[in-house]
């Protein structure tokens, strides 16, 4: 227990030494996360008049980046699948990362609807009245917090056991690894069934969103993973070869195409058919009796999906240049698709008709912002403190041999 | 790039240069522990001026011990609505100003709700809509109102061609027909299959109510309706004009902000025998309610004798809300009178 | 250092709350006013200025022109707009004007003038004897409370009986609404507009009096 104890004071610690990239890095993650709780603060005070939903649309860009980022936590474990089926051994020193964005998404999503709440304070009716198996959402409360705590078990067992230097025994995670490959397409499938059960909706009652879902993560995630990565080995000293990253790109490659084809039969069966349930998209691609505000969000995010999967499928984004800006856009592009081009379009028109749009209100903004600053800062350091005691720089024994009172080993010149 | 080599290399952020070399012997040297002490201390403040927009929290927006552990409806026994009650009368006085009595009519034995709407008669003056509001308590600003009249067109009944917003006109117009929708209290209402506290269920005569108390504003039920007959609080309600103190918990008792809300049929009235308050106004009479249970009522003789039939009968909610057309229903054909009535 | 600055930066409140809600416009007290559109009198009784006159009063010396809709002398005012019904004796019992005539000539008291509507609008008799047309106020639940159904005559001027139009009420003004279009889009949706159109060659049948009916478009 002690052993537990300092291993996370020396996490804390370890935390805050950086050179002046990552404390300038640090602080404006600090900066902006501060900034969203005070403009979490405000809304706690007014209400959530201080956001731009309306009872027309009555879910916005809270929900939107929920949606988007438990795709991004489902992907995050994707990257175990190729390690521990397909015995990838490429990817196996990368899976870490998988797990710990995992955490820190989740982490970032929960946040998410927090922020979304109308009366945060009651929060814990959930434990007292639980809907289950009636309410998707509460199926969806299950699957986030079992994920939560699925990744959180591997990653701090893996940690852990190397800050005490010794192995990891097999049946402590390996077991965990492979429930949470089943329950990262659980989470996003049921996210998605949140959606589709609605029948007063009909741009969401359609078979398609789930697997748009998911073809859409796992375009996203392991994009933001390959760039994470070279961040990583950019500033660390671990080592990320080419062949994660290849191994990487053909992930986002075939899950980019599967989400294209997926938009192409959604687009024509809205369209050809024709008949009134294509409101919203008509809305959402063309606008509706005069009002188009996502009509441009929209085409450069499908713009911004069909580059990134040519560069992708042409060789040349096999060089990092290329592959990084084929991962950029499709992470900028999912985002709009998925936010705002999924959650938004689903309340214009209303169930009667009625035409209201939706902008987010700048206190909205900023509490996005700050949610995801604050994520960013959780992987940060999460990474930081990862590295160094994975590859066993910082681990218990050196501890004890400063005397538990030294600057952290791995640290300093001294060593 | 090297890896594991121990010396300091100018790109690795992990091996800063100690620049107080000798000090360190003893671990923690003074300015090590000042320079953390305000770093810390200049956490905190920041983290504190964050939270400084709290300072303007009311009173009643933080929940007290008993409120914090209060029960769902469901659960409650008498002594536990008294106070309750006492506690909601309390805030109704100190935010209003007034006095009043909290009642709990629970559902009648062998009583089923139904509400009929005849589309022959319906001129569209919207009186229903306003007079909703102030039996309600519904709040004005921002504005709420459970009911929605449709200005539909003539040879469609897909409510993608309703206009909302009709002005302030002479109604009926002769080329339109007027749909009022409000909750339809579903016999199998899809905002109850998804309300994640079970804050919101059907009683047994048919009406849907929502616990406000219970209620923590995720708004999936207001995403869940197809007839958009939820209301959510963004902001404190404000309510215009005086308060309609003839109040019952489950219905127009004041509501607390980051709630949601909807029609409930009038309960408060409806549940001691009257009629709701949009029938009780309505000019030409085009609104029926009564109980389906009893064979003499109104309704079941509309029901047995008119062209009855339920909006968005495909999405299978089985409202008990029914739109009809009398046999008389040619009055288009003749010139509508022009005279603006008293 | 910089945390500090920031913190003194959120103290100022940059993100102040400006509600996005308006006062709200009065709603006129007519909008919530349950009172019947007419309120016809109790008695049989003929208002002129100050002075009432029953009915008989003048009726019971005074001979009347029983055919004709025109009145020359007294109640003028009148207008009768009841379709065909173009004869006032269909109505009003020839020798005893404090009561309305029934088929056979018996005499329908003043007080049921439903009896009277009865004669020649038999099915909306029989929907109002149910219950199904016309205004039923207060108690649904009759062994709790009074209930009141309304006669005819407290919706339908008997001399002009199409339901008066009104103004309609204030519309809706939601929070952050937008700009609404207040005359209606929907024209185009309209599946009848198909037949304002209809095809030379008879193909499609032609409706007589479609193009009247229906709006010029949006």
């Amino acid at each position: 227990m002690k052993k537990y104890a300092t291993f996370l004071y020396d996490c804390f610690r370890l935390s805050f030494v950086g050179d002046w990239r990552y404390q300038l890095w640090m602080t404006i993650l600090t900066l902006f996360s501060l900034a969203g709780l005070y403009a979490y603060c405000q809304q706690f005070v007014h209400g959530l008049v201080t956001t731009g939903m309306t009872d027309q649309v009555s879910w916005g860009l809270y929900i939107a980046n929920f949606t988007y980022l438990v795709g991004l936590a489902a992907a995050a474990a994707m990257l175990v699948i190729p390690v521990y089926i397909y015995r990838n051994l490429h990817l196996h020193d990368v899976v870490i990362f998988g797990e710990l964005l995992a955490v820190s998404v989740i982490i970032m999503c929960l946040l998410f609807v927090m922020a979304d709440l109308g009366r945060p304070d009651r929060f814990m009716h959930l434990f007292w009245r639980f809907n289950f198996p009636d309410s998707v959402l509460t199926w969806d409360v299950i699957a986030l917090n079992g994920y939560l705590l699925l990744n959180l078990h591997i990653c701090g067992y893996l940690v852990y056991c190397a800050y005490c230097g010794r192995r990891p025994s097999a049946v402590f995670y390996v077991p965990f690894v492979f429930v949470a490959i089943g329950w990262a397409i659980t989470i996003h499938t049921v996210t998605a069934f949140l959606y589709v059960g609605l029948g007063g909706r009909p741009f969401w009652n359609s078979a398609i969103i789930a697997p748009r879902f998911l073809a859409s993560a796992f375009a996203a995630g392991p994009a933001f993973i390959i760039l994470t990565l070279q961040v990583v080995r950019r500033y660390s000293r671990h080592r990320v070869s080419d062949d994660a990253l290849l191994a990487l790109r053909r992930i986002v490659q075939v899950a980019m195409i599967i989400n294209l084809f997926l938009l192409a039969c959604e687009v024509f069966t809205e369209f050809y058919t024709d008949s009134a349930h294509v409101a919203s998209a008509r809305y959402l691609y063309f606008g509706l009796h005069g009002h188009d505000a996502l009509v441009p969000w929209i085409w450069s995010a499908v713009g911004m999906n069909v580059v990134a999967a040519l560069l992708l499928v042409l060789p040349a984004s096999r060089g990092l240049r290329w592959l990084n800006a084929a991962c950029v856009l499709s992470i900028v592009g999912i985002w709009i698709e998925k936010g705002m081009g999924l959650i938004v379009p689903a309340f214009v028109p209303t169930p009667l008709g009625e035409i209201v749009e939706y902008v987010p209100t700048l206190n909205e903004i900023v509490v996005c912002l700050g949610i995801w600053a604050f994520g960013l800062l959780l992987y940060t350091i999460f990474v930081r403190i990862s590295v160094p005691v994975l590859a066993g720089e910082v681990t218990y024994e050196n501890r004890l041999r400063k005397s538990g009172l030294g600057p952290i080993p791995g640290t300093t010149a001294t060593s | 790039m090297d890896v594991r080599d121990d010396r300091p290399s100018p790109g690795t952020p992990d091996l800063p240069r100690d620049p107080h070399g000798g000090e360190q012997s003893d671990g923690v040297s003074r300015r090590g522990f000042l320079t953390r002490g305000v770093a810390a201390l200049a956490g905190m403040t920041s983290v504190a001026a964050a939270l400084s927009p709290l300072r303007h929290l009311d009173r009643d927006d933080i929940p007290s011990i008993a409120e914090f552990f209060q029960k769902h409806y469901k659960e409650m026994t008498a002594e536990d609505k008294q106070e309750v009650f006492r506690r909601v009368q309390e805030a109704v006085k100190r935010h209003h100003g007034v006095d009043v009595e909290l009642a709990d009519p629970g559902p009648l034995a062998g009583v089923e709700f139904v509400y009929g709407l005849n589309l022959s008669r319906c001129i569209g003056c919207r009186k229903c809509v306003h007079a909703c509001v102030k039996e309600n308590n519904q709040s004005s600003a921002p504005e709420i109102e459970y009911i929605r009249v449709l200005e539909m067109e003539k040879g469609s009944i897909d409510v993608e061609t309703a206009n909302h917003h009709y002005p302030e006109k002479v109604v009926p117009d002769a080329d339109k027909y007027y749909m009022p929708v409000q909750c339809h209290q579903c016999d199998n209402p899809p905002c109850v299959k998804v309300c994640p506290v079970e804050a919101t269920w059907e009683e047994d005569d048919g009406i849907t109510v929502i616990d406000y108390d219970w209620c923590i504003g995720c708004r999936y039920c207001e995403a869940a309706c197809p007839y958009w007959a939820r209301r959510f609080n963004f902001t404190e309600p404000a309510v215009a004009g005086p308060l309609n103190t003839d109040m019952a918990y489950l219905s127009n008792r004041p509501r607390p902000k980051g709630v949601v809300e909807k029609c409930t049929f009038c309960l408060h009235r409806t549940r001691v025998g009257r009629m709701p308050a949009c029938l009780e106004v309505c000019p030409t009479g085009s609104r029926k309610f009564g109980n389906v249970l009893d064979p003499d009522s109104e309704v079941a003789y509309i029901l047995r004798h008119k062209r009855v039939y339920v909006l968005k009968q495909d999405v299978g909610t089985l409202p008990r809300f029914f739109y009809y057309f009398d046999e008389r229903g040619s009055r288009y054909h003749e010139p509508i009178s022009e005279e603006v009535g008293s | 250092m910089v945390l500090g600055a920031f913190a003194v930066l959120l103290l100022l409140d940059p993100l102040r709350f400006a509600s996005p809600v308006a006062a709200p416009d009065s709603v006129p007290d007519w909008a919530t006013d349950p009172t019947p559109v007419r309120r016809p009198s109790e008695s049989p009784e003929y208002r002129v200025g100050v002075f009432r006159y029953g009915c008989s009063d003048c009726h019971r010396i005074i001979p009347s022109a029983s055919e004709g809709r025109e009145l020359p002398i007294q109640h003028t005012e009148i207008r009768l707009e009841h379709g065909i019904n173009t004869r006032c004796l269909n109505c009003h019992h020839p020798t005893n004007r404090d009561a309305f005539v029934a088929d056979s000539g018996a005499e329908i008291p003043w007080n049921q003038p439903q009896l009277l509507c009865a004669k020649c609008h038999g099915p909306v008799y029989r929907d109002w004897q149910h219950g199904a047309h016309g205004r039923t106020n207060g108690y649904w639940d009759t062994s709790r409370g009074e209930q009141t159904r309304r006669r005819c005559i407290e919706c339908h001027d008997p001399h002009k009986p199409p339901f008066p139009s009104m103004v309609a009420a204030p519309g809706p003004d939601t929070l952050r609404m937008g700009r609404q279009q207040v005359g209606d889009h929907a024209g185009q949706d309209n599946p009848l507009r198909v037949l304002r159109h209809p095809r030379v060659d008879g193909a499609y049948p032609r409706i007589d009096g479609a193009e009247d009916v229906l709006k010029e478009g949006p």
